[in-house]
Order: C-alpha cells, then structure tokens, then sequence
C-alpha cells in the first residue's frame, strides 16, 4: 500500500510531500529529502474521523498527514486491531447503523431515566443505612423552621386530639416509625409533608381546612405511605441519578442546548413524583379501611383543596384529583 | 512583492457527516454508561480539528482517549461528591463549593494548557504559559470585586481575561503580544446591560400601572390581570434577549481576542458580526427544539464554518519558518472539571 501526504518533523513547521509505504510491517517515508523506516508498533494510526484529514503520529512528535482516507484506514487497521474507534468507524459508515445508533440512543434514555433510575434508585435506599435518612430529614426540617415553617397556632388540646388518635391506630395496626409535627406555614399554605426519616409535618391551614379529624387522619395516613416507601429519599437519589445521565449525554452536546435539555429533566421528576403519589395514595386507602375511617374523608379534603379538579396532565406533580379521589368513594371496607 | 499574505481559515466539515459521528457517539456513549464518551470527545475534536483548514493544512488534536478519561473520572468524582453532599450534608457541600472556588486559578490555566498543548498545527504544538498568580489575580480577586462594585468591573474583568489568553498563548518557540485596549469592552458591556433592561423595564411599568390603575379606584382582579399581562410580555422579551446578548458578547469578545493580538510575524483579522450570530444562534435554537435535538450536528457545524469564515490569518509567504519549543505533557484534570462544571474559559 502507497499514499501521499505531508510530513511533519516536529522540529519546524515545513511540511515536506513524501509518499509512505506499508510493507512488510514498516511504514516507508520517502521524499523531499526525508528517508524514513518506522516499525508499525511505533507509530499510532488512529481511525480517520468522517472526511476530516487524518494524521499519522510518529515517535519524537513527527507527524504524518493525509486526505487518503482508504489508506488510513488500511493503516489503522494494520497498527492496533482492537481500538474502539474502528468499531466507531464502521458505524459511522453506513447511514443505516447511524439510524440505528439514534434509536438505541432513544430508547436507552428513555428506558434509564424512566425505569432505570428508580430502580437504582430504590436498590441505594436500601442498602442506605436508616441513620442517613434522619439525618438527612433533621437537616431539611432545621432548614424549614428558619425559613419558612413557624411554631403552631393550633390550641394544644387540638393538637394532642390529633396525636392521640393517631398513636391509638398505631397501635392496632402497623405503621412506619414517624413523628408527627404541627406547624404554621405561610409559604405552603394548607399542606402536609413527609420528610426523609419519618418527620411527618401538618400545616395549620390543612387542620383548619378539615371538617372532621379523620381528613386530617386520611392525610396523614397519604404522609405515612410516603415515609413507608421512603420516597423522600429515593426521590433525592434518583434526581442525582437523573443529573449524572443528562449530564453524561449533554457534555457531548454543549451548553447553547443545555437550557433545552433542563427542560425533558423537569417533565421526568415530576413524572417520578406522580408514580410515588399513588404508591402513598395505594398505602393510604388500606391504611384507613383497616383503621376504619371512611375512604371519603380522603376525597372530601382533597377536594376541598383543589377547587378545580382537573384532568392528568404531563406537567403536573400530582394526578389529576377527580382521578385521583376515584378509589376513595368506593364504599369502605369495613365493617 | 508584499511579504505578507492574507490566509483565510476554512471549515470543510458537514453537517450530514458530522451526524453519523455525533449520534454514534451518543449511542456508544450511553450503551457503555459513560466510558466511550472519552473516545467520543476525542474523535469530534479530531473531526473538528481535521476539517479546520490554514493554508490547506488541517489543524491536529493530540489528546488520546485514556488521558481524557483519566480527567473526566476525577471530575465526576467531585461532581458526585459535589452533589451526594449537598443533599446528605450541606455544610460539607459548602466547603468543597470554597475548595472549588480556591482551586479555580489552577483549574482555569490547567485547562487552558491541557487545550493548548493538545492542538498542533503543521506538526508543532502549541503552549499557554499562563502563572497561577495572574489566574488567581483574575478569577479571583477581581471576581469578588464584581458584587462590591455593583458590576462595574465586569469590562475590566473580562478585557483582563481576554488578554490573559492571548498574551499567554504560545505556538511552538513563538509568541504572543496583545496589544487591545480595555475602551471596546465598556462598549460591549454597556450595550449588554441596555438590552437586559428592556424586559426588566416592561415589567417595572406593568408594576407602576397596577399602582396608578388600584389608585384609580379598579377592582384588585383587574389591575392584577394587567400586571399579568406586562409580567409575561416581559419575561418572553427577557429569553428572546439572552441569545441576542449571548451573540453580541460572543461575537465581540471574538473580535477583540483577535484583532489586536500578533503571534510573531502572525497577525489576524476577525470580522464576525453580531446580528449574523444573532441570526445563528436563534434559527439554531428554533430548529433544535422544533427536531428534539436532531438538528444539533448540523447546528455546530453552522457555527463552526461561519466563525472560521470570519477569521483570517496574516502571515509570511511561507508557513514553514516557525520551530518547536520544549515539548511538556500535561494532564486532562483540570480541563475536564472545567468542562463538567460549565466553566466558559476557552475561547475559540
């Protein structure tokens, strides 16, 4: 095999035309007064990229450069037969495996940040010991109280009601290891949260909002599958997994894009959070027949807050509540 | 017989070719959880390079697969420390942010001379010789200057970055003198602050209407839709400008890197403008949201053929005077945690 090129002797910018030959595993480099034998193992032949000129490195920073791509090819394969660029070279080749490649591509997105990443996710949360969820559940809660949660306007007699009622259905049925808070709240109006850890933390605004202590109940129940799942957690987890994914695809896309490529992130977590919100809603349903509070109570409060009951769409964090509160008219279970 | 002559830069690349490329690279990038991303940076930068052209000679990227690894696995590392702190312990979070913050003048000329001595041209490579002490001078001292002076010294600090780049920039033995004043960047930074203002202004008068239409006795949900109304029309007006201050930064800051800066008996001429790069930039965005993404490849080909476009290169007759300085490793590290953590310091 005999190409052309230009070569480079690392020591001056002159390029001298020489024409290289591959034989008898040597290359040959001839011409413009440069006479040079090269044993293949020495020199590093990289796959040519697309039609871009390709190079040829030689010991002691000569360089040997070429638009015969065939040929550089042929040398690349004669120099080092397990590269993973030849693979590379010979996907690039064919449109019909580049087609290919954008399908896997797809799909192996799709498929590890939808599934793939819960379930690593969930894999984590349980080999995490119980102490890191505290912990974590102690530093958010501290955060919270500076911010934006405030001590309870609740009369206490209320408030032990609550607790009360709760600890005596603990007691004939199982639930997670929890501590129920009570606290006022500008900033999250009338809601209730699971924290990593097993903090359960009701607003003033819910407990005012409810008509009967066994809505406040019925919420607490939905807070209790939460922490059951430890979805607080995994959710945590799972956006770190998520991150490293999109940032793994998108280091190779660059940065004009990267505000486009927040954006399919954003619809995925809140897709996480639906999934989790019916695995708290599933707990919850049974929680409160064995306990036998009525399932409506459910219904009834959140119905209450959100007015507008509208249908499931991609963008929300919560399903649509008629959806939602369609398990919780059924005629309780109890009897 | 003049003794210069004029080399315009090419870009012979295209955008179908790059496509296979960039979506094979994907594939394999993702089919091996990461690990061929390496060899996907590699062979773009060897594609890029290989298809930018000066005096019919093509530009080389040296950097082999293994040594970009090597970096980009200690900087995820830190990412995911990074991020597994800031969810599980804050405070330590905070700490690594101020290593962060402390090791940027290292991170900074680490990776300006991992780009510098990766790239060859005509077999020589080529060098940053940049100190620490200046780095940390810029990225630092003058960084933290940015919040007490309200901004103001964000000219000073971005003509000093500038000319930190070219001055310290080295192309075998031979090298470089920046000669650019600090007046243009005022220009650029003014105008960029004048186009900011204009959503913000739209939606400081959608709040003043609220004021004057509650004053003049309007129901509370009329006045609130008003508001609405400025708040929104403002806050599309503020995306719609990003890419427009982007370009006009961009295509400037190009210009004054190049201009004023020789490389021996080298001079250059950069001519972009920035309504072209506007025009780059939003078409690109619309095109790349309108095919999820497919339209990338030939996006940064677009880009790539129009800023080689604009550049040309003033030399001697002959390109081939020029000799090899001391040739030094160097390692990715620090270019890649500049890379993962979105640190725009390379210029093109």
């Amino acid at each position: 095999m005999r190409f052309s090129g230009d070569f480079f002797d690392g020591i001056t910018s002159r390029a001298h035309p020489v024409t290289a030959t591959l034989a008898a595993g040597q290359l040959c480099i001839d011409g413009d007064g440069i006479a040079l034998t090269i044993p293949l193992d020495r020199i590093d032949a990289a796959p040519p990229v697309g039609a871009a000129r390709g190079v040829v490195y030689l010991p002691e920073h000569r360089e040997l450069h070429s638009a015969d791509q065939a040929a550089l090819n042929q040398l690349a394969g004669a120099t080092q037969s397990n590269r993973p660029e030849r693979w590379a070279r010979h996907l690039e080749n064919r449109l019909g495996y580049a087609l290919v490649a954008l399908a896997v591509s797809a799909l192996v997105m799709f498929a590890g940040l939808r599934w793939g990443v819960p379930a690593m996710a969930l894999l984590a949360s349980h080999t995490l010991p119980a102490g890191v969820d505290r912990h974590i559940g102690e530093e958010a809660l501290s955060l919270m109280e500076r911010v934006s949660l405030s001590p309870s306007k609740l009369p206490i007699a209320r408030q032990q009601a609550i607790t009360q009622k709760l600890a005596a259905q603990c007691r004939r049925q199982a639930c997670p290891p929890h501590r129920l808070l009570f606290r006022d709240s500008l900033l999250y109006g009338a809601n209730a949260m699971a924290l990593p850890g097993g903090a359960v933390v009701v607003t003033d605004a819910l407990v005012n909002l409810s008509r009967h202590d066994e809505e406040v109940l019925a919420v607490i129940a939905h807070e209790l599958g939460h922490v059951q799942h430890r979805h607080s957690l995994r959710l945590a987890l799972q956006s770190i997994g998520a991150g490293a994914i999109l940032v793994a695809v998108t280091g190779d896309i660059g940065s004009v894009t990267d505000l486009a490529a927040g954006l399919p992130s954003l619809l995925l977590q809140n897709g996480y959070s639906r999934d989790m919100e019916h695995e708290a809603d599933v707990y919850a349903l049974a929680w409160l027949n064995t306990a036998c509070i009525p399932p409506r109570r459910f219904a009834d409060i959140l119905g209450r807050l959100d007015k507008d009951a509208s249908n499931t769409s991609l963008l929300d964090s919560h399903p649509g509540t008629r959806e939602r509160i369609k398990p919780f008219l059924a005629r309780s279970g109890c009897s | 017989m003049s003794y210069t002559k004029q080399y315009p830069m090419q870009f012979t690349g295209r955008g179908s070719e790059y496509f296979a490329i960039w979506i094979v690279n994907i594939a394999l990038t993702l089919v091996t959880l990461g690990i061929y991303s390496a060899w996907a940076k590699v062979r773009t930068l060897r594609w890029f390079y290989g298809h930018t052209l000066l005096d019919d000679r093509a530009f080389s990227y040296l950097a082999s697969p293994m040594q970009i690894l090597k970096g980009r696995l200690i900087a995820l590392a830190a990412l995911v420390a990074y991020y597994a702190t800031s969810y599980f312990a804050p405070m330590l979070a905070g700490l690594l942010l101020l290593a962060f913050f402390i090791a940027m003048p290292w991170i900074v000329v680490s990776s300006l001379r991992f780009h510098a001595r990766m790239s060859a041209y005509r077999g020589l490579r080529f060098d940053f010789t940049g100190t620490l002490g200046e780095a940390a001078r810029i990225f630092i001292g003058l960084q933290l200057l940015l919040i007490p002076t309200l901004g103001l010294i964000l000219p000073y600090l971005a003509y000093r970055q500038v000319k930190f780049i070219a001055e310290n920039t080295v192309y075998g033995q031979t090298t470089s003198r920046y000669q650019g004043s600090l007046k243009p960047f005022w220009g650029v930074y003014l105008l960029s602050f004048a186009l900011i203002l204009l959503p913000l202004s739209i939606i400081a008068y959608g709040g003043y209407q609220a004021y004057v239409l509650q004053a003049a006795g309007m129901p509370k949900a009329t006045a609130a839709a008003t508001v609405g109304m400025y708040m929104v029309a403002g806050m599309v007006a503020f995306y719609l400008m990003l890419p427009v201050i982007i370009a006009l930064i961009q295509a400037r800051t190009a210009n004054l890197l190049y201009n004023p800066t020789t490389l021996g008996p080298v001079g250059f001429d950069s001519s972009q403008r920035v309504r072209d790069l506007i025009w780059i930039y939003l078409s690109n965005l619309v095109l790349i949201a309108l095919t999820l993404g497919i339209f990338i490849p030939w996006a940064k080909v677009r880009l790539a053929r129009y800023r080689a476009g604009h550049l040309i290169v003033s030399g001697p007759q002959d390109l081939g005077q020029f000799t090899a300085g001391q040739q030094q490793g160097s390692t990715a590290t620090g270019a890649e945690l500049a890379n993962l953590f979105d640190l725009n310091i390379g210029l093109t």
